[in-house]
């Protein structure tokens, strides 16, 4: 199975000082997946990229790409992955493309008609300088830049920051492409709009702990539903309280909301077995606020 | 301390300045020791005009020695130069940080902002001054040395004074280009035209007068260490400073402020032109990024042009033919000086052409000019790429960090040959357009020990990036310990006792085998090589074993 992983790290530490960016951190990235690293901001995402990347040496633990060591063969690492820093800095005073050649010439065999076929698909405009161009577009160059040389492992810290909803769009079918070639993506976010979208599992970080790594389906079923069930004649909402998953329950007339995160069906038979219901209407699953409902009752259990 | 933004500023730079003074202070307890045990019979009969050009004052005792040659000019050259980069920082730095965007959210105008910078420039100047006054009054305490009638508050003022005219040139030419780099190239660059000048000018009678277009003049001509405060000196500089900070008012209020650091250089013109697209997209695009250090060269091209065409022009041809202008009396009189005190001011005899290069180009100037080159090239070499956050970009390839320390010192050597061959250029022609026929193997052999020398301060600033990974103290230190290992190289063959340990400096190295006269010392081309090799190795296991910086 070992040649199945990508990214794989065992026991994962980092402390600067006293602070404890990362901790004990366990964690398998499959070929052929997707994986959404969610955490809001300062939670230890880009300190896991940079050491498992070798910018920074973990205080106990290691971490390997592709079966090599992180430290030891991070030069051999470095010929298969692409990678997107956060917070994308690079050569004002290069163009796109000159930027992209120089990657190119220290990365050496890359094809330039590849080049050319990203740009176009993200509409990259590769002539003007780096600094003249907006976060977005600039954004475009570094993406391509980890494109570039069709790596087996793609590494992105909040890749698609300042990208327009098109491309976005565009992006996330190109990093679905790579995962179906059997290359796998590593996408760190705090958008978890943009992880449920594209990826195939989760992992959920805070403090530098990994507190949860699920397939994007099971996080779903999770999903805490808004329900609103309107009534031929007014009722008392009470007697859906004691339901298992139904929460905050309002009643308004022949009107009652409530949060769910249990069964549809066991409440559906409830529902239409006493009362006579008119119309239901469900809200999409708010992954968001979800994900927010589910980290605080992480949090009270760390 | 954030209350505003002249606290602000002054956080960000109070550590620079009392560094800055306080070596320089330290420097002037340190000259004043070694001064003490010098008999000093010859220098009371100089000429005024040999006095001028290596800045020691008439009638001067042990005190006024040590004032002339250590706060006269490397004081108040260090607090100019603090001066100016916090003047040129102050609207041009926050543009290039893409910060002023920001503090001009605020319910703040531009001129108030200006103000602001410029009070905590001129305040914290003064708190530089103070700190050097005090080593000033203290330092003959400490040394029971008798100072006579020296004015130490009058030549402290001058010093503040002529520092913050520096700094409101550089804010006055920041705040109308919004080029930090330009703001204090340019500065800097009129700074030690002007201190060269009024040190040269007055040696030739034609020139004479000619050293009043100097705003060095206004500050040094009058001694003050001697007359005290020269208030009509001092009344020209603030008159200029009042046009200046008009002008700098007027220059930021008026203009686009500048959303990000790129600008439109003859190259990229020509790239954009159907007929010379292709040659400049070889030259500007491909050839530009085939190499980390071809790439890392031509980051620095205008610092090194500019350098080079110092070296070339000015310090080069230009000290030739002037050689020969120079008064006889002085020449004659140059031959009785002793050896140790020409040592301050890089060995030279006067008498000789070789000598006046020795003094003139090679002591003092050439040094600093291939060191600019270096130190910048080294200092920003790993630091500046993560300050700029790009090293985690770069290190994405499958590159050793060990290949990038080489690349960068590849392109550290160019730069510093470029420099060194400029100099030799400039010193040949300028030997055979002034006819003083200088031996051409012996100037070559100074040029690549001044090479050598340059590269020896640019691996220390390198093994510094890459200990630390931060620019500014990799730029600062280097400097810093340059200023004190070149003093200490001055200074020590003055006392019996210590006159060996200038051994310990490479600066010894560099001049002190009268390579213009003697030609190529290999052995010490030979020890300067080695601490240069010797670094570059310290500097990639030092940058191998720590954790990369996300930002500056």
């Amino acid at each position: 199975m070992t040649d199945q992983i990508a990214i794989r790290a065992e026991g994962l530490t980092k402390h600067y000082g006293e602070v404890e960016a990362l901790v004990d951190l366990d964690l398998d990235v499959r070929r052929g997946e997707i994986f959404g690293f969610l955490g809001p901001n300062g939670a230890g995402k880009t300190t896991m990229i940079r050491t498992i990347l070798d910018e920074i040496r973990p205080t106990a633990g290691k971490a390997s790409i592709l079966g090599m060591d992180s430290h030891q063969q991070s030069v051999e690492i470095r010929r298969h992955i692409g990678y997107v820093p956060g917070d994308l800095a690079m050569y004002p005073n290069l163009t796109g493309r000159d930027t992209l050649t120089y990657f190119a010439n220290l990365r050496g065999g890359v094809d330039w008609s590849y080049i050319d076929q990203l740009a176009g698909r993200l509409d990259a405009d590769l002539s003007k300088k780096v600094g003249d161009l907006s976060s977005g577009n600039r954004q475009k160059v570094g993406l391509i830049q980890a494109f570039m040389n069709r790596p087996d492992v793609l590494i992105m810290d909040e890749p698609s920051s300042g990208l327009d909803p098109l491309v976005q769009r565009e992006f996330q079918k190109m990093l679905r492409e790579v995962a179906a070639e059997g290359r796998a993506v590593f996408l760190s976010s705090h958008t978890l709009s943009e992880v449920q979208r594209v990826a195939d599992r989760v992992g959920i970080i805070r403090h530098g702990r990994l507190i949860a790594v699920e397939a994007v389906a099971d996080l779903r079923s999770k999903a805490i539903r808004k329900i609103s069930v309107y009534f031929d004649a007014p009722v008392d909402g009470a007697v859906l309280e004691g339901l298992p998953g139904v929460r905050a329950v309002t009643t308004e007339n022949d009107h009652v909301t409530l949060s769910f995160d249990g069964q549809m069906e066991t409440l559906l038979k409830v529902v239409t077995q006493q009362f006579h219901v008119m119309d239901i209407t469900t809200q999409e699953a708010d992954l968001e606020e979800i994900f927010l409902t589910y980290y605080r009752d992480e949090e009270v259990n760390v | 301390m954030l209350a505003n933004v002249a606290t602000k500023n002054v956080l960000d730079r109070w550590k620079g300045i009392l560094i800055g003074a306080g070596s320089i202070g330290l420097l002037l307890l340190m000259g004043m020791s070694v001064y003490r045990n010098v008999d000093l019979g010859l220098y009371t009969s100089m000429p005024a005009a040999m006095r001028s050009l290596v800045g020691i004052a008439e009638d001067t005792d042990v005190g006024g020695l040590a004032y002339g040659a250590i706060y006269a000019s490397y004081g108040a050259l260090t607090l100019a130069a603090l001066s100016l980069s916090m003047g040129s920082a102050s609207i041009a730095g926050e543009e290039r940080n893409g910060t002023l965007g920001l503090l001009l959210g605020n319910p703040k105008s531009r001129t108030s902002i200006l103000v602001s910078k410029a009070t905590s420039m001129v305040g914290l100047t003064a708190v530089g001054t103070l700190v050097l006054l005090a080593f000033g009054l203290l330092s003959p305490a400490l040394l029971n040395v008798e100072l006579g009638d020296m004015h130490i508050t009058a030549l402290a003022f001058h010093m503040f004074v002529i520092s913050i005219f520096h700094g409101f040139l550089a804010m006055a030419i920041g705040a109308w280009t919004g080029k930090n780099g330009l703001a204090s190239g340019v500065t800097a660059g009129i700074m030690t035209i002007s201190f060269i000048g009024v040190g040269l000018f007055p040696l030739i009678d034609a020139l004479k007068e000619w050293a009043r277009i100097f705003p060095w003049y206004y500050y040094s001509n009058s001694e003050p260490a001697l007359n005290g405060v020269d208030w009509g000196g001092i009344a020209v500089l603030i008159a200029a400073m009042v046009v200046l900070a008009v002008a700098a008012v007027v220059g930021v209020n008026r203009r686009d402020l500048r959303g990000q650091t790129t600008g439109v250089s003859l190259i990229d013109r020509l790239r954009t032109h159907p007929i010379t697209k292709k040659v400049a997209d070889r030259l500007a695009g491909s050839a530009r990024v085939s190499h980390i250090w071809i790439k890392t060269l031509t980051e620095h091209q205008g610092l090194i042009i500019v350098v080079a065409y110092i070296e070339f022009f000015i310090m080069g041809i230009l000290i030739g033919p002037t050689y020969t202008f120079i008064d006889e009396f002085l020449l004659d009189f140059a031959d009785a000086l002793p050896e140790a005190m020409l040592a301050l001011f890089g060995g030279g005899d006067l008498s000789t052409a070789e000598g006046f290069y020795q003094v003139e180009t090679f002591g003092m100037m050439a040094p600093i000019a291939v060191m600019v080159v270096t130190i910048a090239i080294g200092a920003r070499a790993l630091a500046g790429e993560e300050a700029n956050r790009t090293m985690g970009i770069l290190l994405a390839n499958p590159i050793k960090r060990s290949k990038i320390v080489y690349e960068k010192t590849v392109s550290m050597i160019v730069g510093g040959v470029i420099i060194g061959f400029a100099t030799f250029a400039g010193v040949a022609l300028g030997s055979v357009i002034g006819g003083l026929g200088m031996d051409m193997g012996n100037i070559a052999a100074t040029c690549l020990l001044l090479t050598l020398l340059g590269l020896v301060f640019g691996s220390f600033a390198l093994a510094l990036s890459a200990a630390t990974g931060k620019p500014r103290l990799s730029i600062f230190g280097s400097i810093g310990i340059a200023i004190v290992l070149f003093v200490i190289n001055a200074f020590l063959p003055f006392s019996d006792s210590l006159a060996g340990l200038a051994k310990a400096t490479p600066f010894y190295y560099y001049l002190t085998g009268d390579p213009l006269i003697n030609g190529m010392q290999w052995g010490h081309g030979a020890i300067l090589t080695g601490i240069f090799v010797g670094l570059i190795a310290l500097s990639v296991v030092l940058f191998q074993r720590r954790d990369l910086r996300q930002t500056g």
